[in-house]
């Protein structure tokens, strides 16, 4: 008996003992949830409050067990979530709800958003307590607001671009296909998602862009990229010079995962460079039109007093037709002036490539500059081979690159000079050596001739177009060009392209 | 009209101009002699006397109005006319010339032959 009683009372010791310690165990679970939880009785009454609770209320404990639930909230709050009937229907019915947001704001208090549900706590099918779970989210829905706008900011960009930005996955099946892809191509995204990118190529090129997904599969090294003018094929039929840059995707494991493209139309760099050859060529036009206005009023003079030395009473018939023959030849004269202007001035129909003699292209052109260098005194030399050198080009571009070199060297020699203009064939490359002896490029800006709007010439003498358009022309006939130069002495230009064979 | 029997000297690199203006004056009883560049009316200078220069504003060897002043160092008399296609009346450096006194008149090509002749008269009158 004793025993049992013992053992009750150990068994009573040890009951008091378990409450105590579940108790301390709640209270510990309940601190250290990072959520506030409170436990309100029916009569709305807060039963205990989470430390997390208080801390985020800034009240004490005995400020806030013990005290009705409107008491702790903002009224605002307390009215807008109508708190109170859903407490009242989890007591009712047993059920959990909430699984809402709400915004807090205490009095001199940062806005807090919090996620909340009301559980009820059924002891024996009395539903005693309900707990207010409330789960702050504030940096949570911050930072989603921020992953947001930084994804509608990364897709306002991508979308924005008139470039065509295009992501495919190894197998080289679209995954993305900005705006303008579906602008210049006619395929909407939904037309092209999940479908193999080659097969929007251009029917010669479907095998290199094949080839590059392959090397993304099997190259070990971590990136690689390539650049390629490839046209896009569009939903038309129609063939669009696309630049395209493609490179590695990486997922965040750094994996390769597929690839990107990013092309840019050509189309419409082309029309901004057959711009640029239009103006520049206009700037030509003009430096010619002092020369071409000399000779062309000469025959017109000799013309004009042959017909005035015609009108004159008696006069003998051998200088009748002597003064016929100078009307005839004066208008040869000028005929012939304004068909080399004519043919200068001409549009540029295509910039398609043939095959071209080099030889008569260069002595076309120097035809055209002869009237400008008699005035100048500069002396023309050349010295080509007797047969033709054939190359890949066209006619218009390259007579605008010789043009410019011409009229260049003989801008240097203003009191007089001699142009050199050869051609030497080496190793399956012509080189075009033209030489003046005007006064040279200095070292500061021999390195910049090239650029874009570099210009020596005075303010309103030239736009400084010339060079860089000469260099982009050269480049698109697969040659290059190079300047060597001694100040007061002259310098030399020399102009590669392959040969045909 | 000038003293018929003047000299007059002709300078342009373009034959058929000197035949133009060779055709003019000696119709009208000038006699003329042509340099077809600097160094041949430089010589002419030098060893004949003449009233009159018609000077093309462009020759191979030099620009007309640097002529113009070589002329006047060895014939610090004669008067020179400018007889060119390149420049206008109102150019600048036409305008600066007469006014310097460098030339005396100026002809645009193409012309017309009274435009010669009412030089000739003016400048022989004086």
């Amino acid at each position: 008996m004793e025993n049992f009683l013992m053992e009750n009372n150990r068994a009573e010791i040890s009951q008091e003992d378990s409450s105590d310690r579940y108790k301390k165990l709640f209270a510990m679970l309940l601190d250290a949830i990072p959520s506030s939880v409170l436990l309100i009785d029916r009569d709305l009454r807060i039963v205990s409050a989470s430390r997390n609770f208080l801390e985020k209320s800034q009240r004490s404990l005995s400020e806030t067990v013990g005290f009705r639930l409107e008491d702790v909230f903002p009224p605002v709050i307390f009215e807008q979530m109508d708190i109170e009937r859903c407490i009242r229907q989890v007591f009712e019915k047993n059920q959990p709800t909430g699984g809402e947001r709400m915004t807090h704001r205490a009095l001199g208090l940062p806005m807090r958003i919090y996620y909340y549900v009301i559980l009820p706590f059924c002891w024996n099918g009395v539903v005693e307590n309900a707990i207010l779970l409330m789960e702050d989210i504030t940096e949570q829905v911050h930072l989603s607001e921020e992953v947001r706008r930084i994804e509608r900011h990364l897709a306002s960009i991508v979308e924005s671009t008139s470039d065509i930005i295009l992501s495919t996955d190894l197998e080289g099946r679209i995954l993305t296909w900005n705006t303008a892809a579906e602008r210049l191509s006619g395929y909407a995204l939904h037309e092209v998602k999940g479908r193999l990118c080659c097969g929007y190529f251009a029917k010669e090129r479907q095998e290199e862009v094949m080839l590059f997904l392959h090397r993304l599969k099997t190259t070990e090294s971590r990136e690689i990229s390539q650049v390629a003018d490839w046209d896009l094929m569009t939903k038309e039929g129609d063939l669009i010079p696309i630049s395209w840059v493609f490179s590695t995707m990486k997922d965040e494991l750094t994996q390769t995962v597929g690839m990107v493209g990013v092309g840019r139309d050509l189309a419409e760099r082309r029309k901004f460079e057959m711009q640029l050859l239009r103006s520049h060529k206009l700037d030509a036009l003009g430096v010619m039109a002092g020369g071409i206005a000399h000779e062309i009023r000469n025959p017109l003079a000799v013309c004009s007093s042959a017909a005035q030395f015609l009108m004159e009473n008696q006069i003998k018939p051998e200088f009748r037709k002597e003064c016929a023959e100078k009307i005839q030849t004066g208008i040869q004269k000028a005929s012939i002036i304004i068909e080399n202007l004519l043919k200068f001035g001409r549009p540029s129909a295509q910039s398609d490539m043939t095959e071209i003699n080099l030889i008569s292209v260069l002595k076309e052109t120097l035809t055209l500059i002869k009237n400008q260098s008699k005035i100048q005194k500069i002396k023309i030399a050349t010295h080509f081979p007797k047969g033709p050198i054939l190359i890949d080009g066209n006619i218009d571009l390259l007579q605008q690159v010789f043009m410019s070199l011409f009229l260049n060297a003989i801008q240097t020699m203003p009191n007089g000079g001699r142009l050199c203009v050869s051609t030497k064939k080496i190793d399956g490359e012509v080189r075009v050596h033209i030489k003046d002896t005007g006064y040279g490029i200095s070292k500061m800006t021999i390195d910049k001739i090239f650029d874009p709007f570099f210009t020596t010439s005075a303010v309103g003498k030239g736009t400084g177009l010339g060079l860089s358009v000469c260099y982009s022309i050269v480049k698109q006939h697969l040659g290059s060009i190079e300047v060597e130069s001694t100040e007061g002495k002259g310098s030399t230009f020399t102009v590669r392209f392959p040969i045909l064979r | 009209m000038g003293n018929k029997g003047e000299k007059f000297l002709i300078v342009d690199d373009e034959p058929d101009m000197c035949w133009v203006l060779e055709h003019i004056l000696e119709k009208n009883g000038f006699l003329t002699k042509k340099a077809l560049n600097s160094s041949e009316a430089l010589s002419l200078i030098e060893s004949e006397r003449f009233r009159l220069v018609f000077l093309d504003a462009k020759l191979p060897d030099i620009d007309g109005l640097e002529l113009a002043k070589q002329i006047r160092k060895t014939d610090p008399d004669i008067r020179i006319i400018i007889v060119s296609g390149y420049f206008y009346k109102d150019d600048v450096v036409i305008l600066k010339a007469l006014e310097e006194g460098l030339i005396y008149g100026f002809i645009g090509k193409p012309f017309f032959h009274d435009e010669i002749l009412e030089t000739v008269k003016t400048a022989s009158s004086l």
